[in-house]
């Protein structure tokens, strides 16, 4: 170890803190796929790793399910270990955690799980406490950073202690807020001893899972009889008065702070329960009996209302005083806790926000790409996948997004049903790393069932609409030791397809023809499925040159928009007062291609004679 | 205490420029919480982040609560006026000339003549501890970003800081 200090104080964002939880709790074993708003927990792992040259394995693996599986087996081999992801990843993962929490853990097992309230980055607005809930897991949910490096101990412990995964699950305004937060030496590492061969529990048949069940649910309930944490507990002074607010997680925090501001919310006992699941029932209800009302503010799913029987003097999300979708923010949270008061709200004008929307990058790979697709396949469903290539939605060329794979899945039901299919051709755009992540059996499934769309992998070498985490084509691994970097020409060819080809976004006419070609095997030829790779590197990655080249626009411009309607490149600005497209040289990566397909041909190269 | 909003597009620095003033903040033993935008956002989006200094849980600043908002894009400033108390203070990167509420600086240029236009958030945060609108001074930062071990990064980022403190005298 190389840290001096046994305690300091960091400026943590929640993410790093559960990060910073994991290490200290002694865990050895941490696999992740990449989701915001969950990235930086095992991002920050590798930090740590590196800072306290700490010996935890760290790793991206290839999906949410294959992470879980590897942090189970290091449970059973008697490893702490932590698995981590966004809340649509538990999805991905949640037949193994089910099954995991009948057949419990060995070592601390702590699934970490953000949240994304909103949604800001996300398709649900799923609570994983109700997931916990299903499954019949523990569930901590952190307030703030500080709570959540805490938390992330304690659910070691608990998961460790009842033998059955933990989830955390912290929110957006959580995972990325930031905070002063305490942290402490690192506890050495923690095992319970080598795997033990016990096939009635790791191996259970169906009879056994029965008794599996059955010890869950004491596991359960002596949780609620010996945690604190199941209990709700009194964050406010104890005012005596008529009205209690229970809540929990991050909106807490939010319902603290209103309730400090505000004098007419100085009578009310605010309580906020850290483990919403499995939660003492009976002690909900008692505060719910004691007082005139309660109002719960949770956030996304009454997960804590329901637990409560009598709850004919209960305000919350199955009452209507708080509502049923979006972000429970603080001013929002003012105006239910007010109302729920029986107080006056001040109405206030909704803020006027022309929010500026996100588009691919200047010099993006997937522009050209999408670009030429949309040329080549002019009246083509789009089918579309999750990454930053989902922006292909800006210039008309994602006509769908459901989830990660669903692009390939999709495609073969698109061109399968039996309307208009001659006129509307599919093509299937997604990413190397979504891929890797859930495209396979899809691909394997259309080029067995000779499932007739184009699919084109945007391939840029790493997952990079979450910071560029590497895939398993990388020769490296998350920490940066060496991997075997899988080849996804050789993999496709394994999945039978027999049109393969690569070709450069950057080189207009190559990937035209390319497009073109893949068009006459799939529709004109009828030979199923053709796969062509848009492959360069994402330039947001900081080995990546860009050249130094810089475009200006001449007087050949008729102001066609072509630039900023078709290609959308951000660095095109449109001058309303001088009627005149100019060219941001900040924001111009210099990567030209606008030059090999302005309409009127009237970008040059700066410094280069006009026409 | 000090609540704060500081917005702009995503690429222009404002996580950077937020999480550094945390970090010299709690180095002075503040309590500081922020809360910063990413995922889809930041490929040009707008975005902003909220700070706060004080005894507070949450990290979002509330509806009429910041004493200043710090905006590196003129035209995100309106998408984050309400965020601002009515007597608080908009500090925005523009060619414009004040006005009663507005404090104006051209960082972008600034930044420009400084080496680099990416330099503009560091350019606003001179420009803004040097109006004493921090509870840290702008020879503290600097104390700061001279610790930064790339020396061309270290001097670009001195440069670009006591531009937008030179500005604001």
């Amino acid at each position: 170890m190389t840290e001096t200090k046994d305690a300091d104080v960091r400026f943590l964002m929640g993410n790093e803190a559960i990060g910073r939880g994991a290490i200290e709790a002694g865990c050895s074993v941490a696999a992740a796929y990449p989701g915001t708003p969950s990235s930086e927990i095992l991002e920050s792992l590798v930090r740590w790793k590196k800072e306290l040259n700490h010996p935890i394995y760290v790793e991206w693996s290839i999906n949410e399910k294959v992470a879980f599986e590897v942090a189970y087996g290091a449970s059973l081999a008697g490893a702490r270990s932590l698995a981590a992801m966004k809340m649509v990843g538990l999805n991905v993962a949640s037949d193994p955690y089910l099954s995991a929490a009948y057949l419990g853990v060995r070592g601390g097992l702590v699934v970490a799980v953000a949240d994304d309230p909103g949604p800001h980055s996300s398709q649900t607005e799923q609570d994983s406490r109700f997931f916990a809930w299903f499954a019949k897991t523990p569930v901590l949910d952190p307030g703030t950073p500080a709570e959540a490096l805490r938390m992330t101990l304690r659910a070691f412990e608990i998961s460790e202690k009842y033998e059955v995964p933990a989830l955390l699950r912290p929110c957006l305004r959580v995972c990325h807020a930031r905070q002063n937060v305490p942290i402490s030496a690192p506890l050495p590492i923690a095992g319970v001893g080598p795997f033990k061969k016990d096939w009635t529990r790791w191996a259970a048949i169906p009879k056994f899972r029965l008794i599996l069940h059955r010890k869950l649910n004491e596991k359960l309930s002596e949780m609620v009889r010996a945690e604190p944490e199941c209990r709700p507990r009194l964050i406010s002074e104890a005012s005596g008065g008529p009205v209690a607010i229970i809540t929990s997680g991050s909106v807490s925090s939010h319902v603290r702070d209103v309730a400090a501001s505000d004098e007419r919310l100085a009578q009310v006992d605010v309580y906020k329960v850290d483990m919403p699941y499995p939660v003492d029932a009976a002690a909900l209800q008692e505060i719910v009996d004691s007082h005139e009302k309660t109002l719960f503010v949770e956030e996304t799913y009454p997960v804590l209302e329901l637990h409560v029987q009598d709850r004919r003097k209960v305000l919350g999300r199955m009452t209507g005083h708080v509502p049923p979708q979006g972000e429970l923010l603080p001013d929002l949270v003012e105006d239910i806790m007010l109302s729920g008061l029986g107080a006056p709200t001040v109405a206030k004008p909704a803020p006027q926000i022309k929010a500026r929307r996100p588009s691919l990058c200047p010099g993006c790979p997937h522009r050209p790409a999408f670009y030429t697709i949309k040329k080549v396949f002019e009246h083509a469903i789009y089918s579309g996948d999750i990454g930053c290539y989902t922006l292909g939605v800006n210039m008309g060329v994602v006509d769908t997004c459901l989830c990660m794979g669903a692009s390939i899945g999709m495609a073969g039901g698109l061109a399968r049903a039996p309307q208009g299919q001659s006129e509307h051709p599919v093509v299937a755009t997604i990413g190397d790393s979504t891929f890797f992540h859930a495209g396979i059996p899809a691909l394997i499934n259309a080029v067995h069932t000779k499932a007739p769309f184009v699919l084109v992998i945007m391939d840029n070498a790493v997952t990079a609409m979450t910071g560029g985490q590497p895939t398993p084509a990388n020769d490296y691994l998350a920490d940066g030791s060496p991997g075997v970097g899988v080849d996804m020409e050789k993999l496709i060819q394994g999945c039978g397809v027999e049109s393969i080809e690569v070709v450069d976004p950057y080189d207009h006419q190559a990937l035209q023809e390319t497009l073109e070609r893949a068009r006459r095997h799939t529709f004109d030829d009828g030979k199923g499925v053709s796969v062509v790779i848009a492959r360069r590197p994402c330039v947001r990655m900081p080995n990546v040159e860009m050249p130094e080249e810089r475009y200006e626009i001449g007087e050949e411009c008729d102001l066609c928009m072509s630039c900023t309607r078709d290609l959308e490149c951000p660095a095109f600005q449109y001058i309303k007062d001088d009627k005149q497209m100019v060219i941001d040289e900040d924001l111009c990566a210099g990567c030209g291609f606008c030059v090999q397909v302005c309409p009127s041909q009237a970008i040059k190269a700066k410094g280069s004679a006009h026409a | 205490m000090l609540e704060m909003i500081l917005c702009g597009r995503g690429g222009q620095g404002i996580v950077f420029l937020t999480r550094m003033i945390g970090q010299i903040l709690i180095a002075k033993g503040l309590d500081v919480l922020s809360s910063e935008t990413h995922g889809m956002a930041v490929r040009g989006g707008s975005i902003n982040s909220h700070l706060r200094v004080g005894p507070f849980h949450s990290p979002l600043v509330r509806e009429s609560h910041a004493d200043v908002l710090v905006s590196l894009d003129p035209g995100e400033t309106a998408n984050n006026i309400h965020f601002l108390k009515p007597d608080g203070l908009v500090v925005e990167n523009s060619p414009l000339p004040d006005d009663p509420r507005t404090r104006r600086v051209d960082a972008t240029r600034l930044a420009r003549d400084a080496g680099r236009a990416q330099l503009e958030n560091v350019v606003m945060l001179g420009f803004v501890s040097a109006l004493g609108l921090l509870p840290v001074s702008a020879d503290e930062i600097k104390a700061r970003l001279a610790q930064d071990p790339r020396e061309r990064v270290r001097a670009l980022n001195l440069k670009a800081l006591e531009a937008g403190v030179a500005a604001a005298s």
